[in-house]
């Protein structure tokens, strides 16, 4: 960073490396995407760094929270000795490790009934940049995490893996603009694709546009979207999400939003979907 | 060497700000970017050459923990920034906190603008940026930057007197 070069040579450096980022990143996407081996040896070096931030900032929220809930506790303690009993149940019930016990709880329900074999994982990075919506697991190849992988929550899909290293893997969400997923209508069985939207931010941004369905389909709001099977990436029968909005599209297909299923604001443990080609048929809506 | 790493060093607190902004707050992590500040503040002292280098750096860390499928979007992108707010930099006198903000409003203006043209270029699909969003993210950036440049600025004053 100390280099002290002449003006021509800076800019023979500045062009030579526009030159080299614009071939990396035609490279990519001539390859057709998936996990190239940059994707991989990136992931392998940043990723402990990323488990490491989200280890100390678990720790450090931690910290807070206590040291919150427990000068509360002695202020309420003073001011309402009859009522400690109820409060101190009531903290409890609030406390970080309670609710993170109930998440676990809800995640082992869905792993016992899913008939798939999943992984389950912590969401160690999320929401980087404007332009995608995408995570960061902290399980990898290691654990049998797979390129493409469908990643859930005790409500529904969240999106699947793009890029695998070692011990860490990333997601694509569902709410990703460059996202899809073969869906149908639960009720009507009308098929659709549905995939992240083109809209910017605003009220609704964070729906998922149903795409494709003809406009004498048979769909109405509050219908529910579950994974169809035949994209053959998403098991059939998971839950997606419920249609908030049908309206008249502009070409021959009707505009319909649904709404996700899926907390994506709130994600922080997830299962990861082992590949199995004979499991990709799940009964109807295990998601429920 | 030693200003190798104190910029690894800001490039690892952005990391660590971005990464705590998502974690905390889902909406702020998307708007602000603190890998940004790292590289026009780093432009803006050293010059064109250590902006370019700390944009691509910064880009690909940036590019691998928060980007989308396609990498190196982030990279180019701020490689460029870095590069022209280098330029500026030694052209113009940039040094008052209000001077700098201002270069960070224009730096993040133009990454806004850069990575979604590169994407078209290369017919990547992006979550577009409204116009607003676009003027708050560069708005808070500069903000922000404004202030840390000067408390940075200061700090260093203060050690050398």
């Amino acid at each position: 960073m100390t280099l002290v070069l002449s003006a021509g040579r800076v800019r023979v450096l500045f062009v030579g490396l526009v030159l080299l980022h614009l071939a990396v990143i035609s490279h990519q996407v001539d390859g057709g995407g998936g996990a190239t081996l940059l994707q991989r040896s990136l992931l392998l070096t940043v990723s402990p760094l990323q488990r490491a931030v989200d280890a100390l900032l678990g720790g450090a929220a931690e910290l807070w929270r206590g040291w919150g809930f427990h000068r509360e506790t002695y202020r309420e303690n003073r001011r309402l000795q009859a009522r400690l009993r109820e409060l101190e149940a009531e903290l409890q019930a609030r406390s970080p490790g309670v609710q993170e016990a109930a998440r676990l709880r809800e995640l082992l329900e869905l792993r016992r009934t899913l008939p798939l074999s999943t992984i389950p994982a912590q969401v160690v990075g999320k929401e980087g940049v404007p332009w995608f919506r995408t995570l960061t697991l902290d399980r990898g190849e290691a654990d049998g995490v797979s390129l493409d992988a469908p990643v859930l929550s005790p409500t529904g899909v969240v999106g699947r893996v793009f890029a695998v290293g070692p011990h860490a893997c990333r997601v694509q969400l569902l709410l990703d603009r460059d996202s899809g997923a073969g869906v149908m209508i639960e009720r009507s069985r009308v098929a659709a694709v549905v995939s992240g939207q083109v809209a910017g931010p605003g009220a609704g941004a964070d729906d998922l546009v149903l795409k494709y369905v003809p406009e004498r389909a048979d769909v109405v709001v509050g219908d529910l979207v579950v994974t169809s099977g035949l994209d053959r990436i998403y098991p059939k029968g998971l839950v997606v999400g419920r249609v908030r909005f049908v309206g008249k599209g502009a070409g021959l297909f009707r505009d319909i939003r649904v709404e996700p299923s899926a907390g994506f604001d709130h994600l922080e443990e997830v299962l990861v979907v082992r590949p199995a080609r004979e499991s990709l048929d799940t009964p109807r809506s295990v998601l429920q | 060497m030693k200003r190798v790493v104190w910029t690894a060093a800001a490039i690892l607190g952005a990391v660590l700000v971005q990464t705590a902004l998502g974690y905390l707050f889902p909406g702020p992590g998307r708007v602000l970017d603190p890998f940004l500040l790292v590289v026009v503040y780093a432009a803006l002292v050293g010059g064109e050459t250590d902006g370019m280098l700390t944009g691509m750096a910064a880009g690909w860390v940036q590019d691998a923990l928060f980007g989308g499928r396609v990498l190196g979007l982030a990279a180019l992108s701020k490689l460029v920034v870095g590069f022209v707010a280098g330029l500026a930099g030694r052209r113009f006198l940039i040094s008052g906190a209000p001077a700098r903000a201002l270069a960070v409003l224009l730096a993040s203006l133009a990454d806004a603008l850069l990575v979604p043209w590169l994407a078209s270029v290369f017919s990547v699909e992006l979550l577009p940026l409204g116009l607003l969003e676009l003027l708050g993210r560069a708005f808070l950036n500069s903000l922000v930057g404004g202030v840390l440049f000067a408390l940075v600025e200061r700090r260093l004053e203060r050690r050398l007197s």
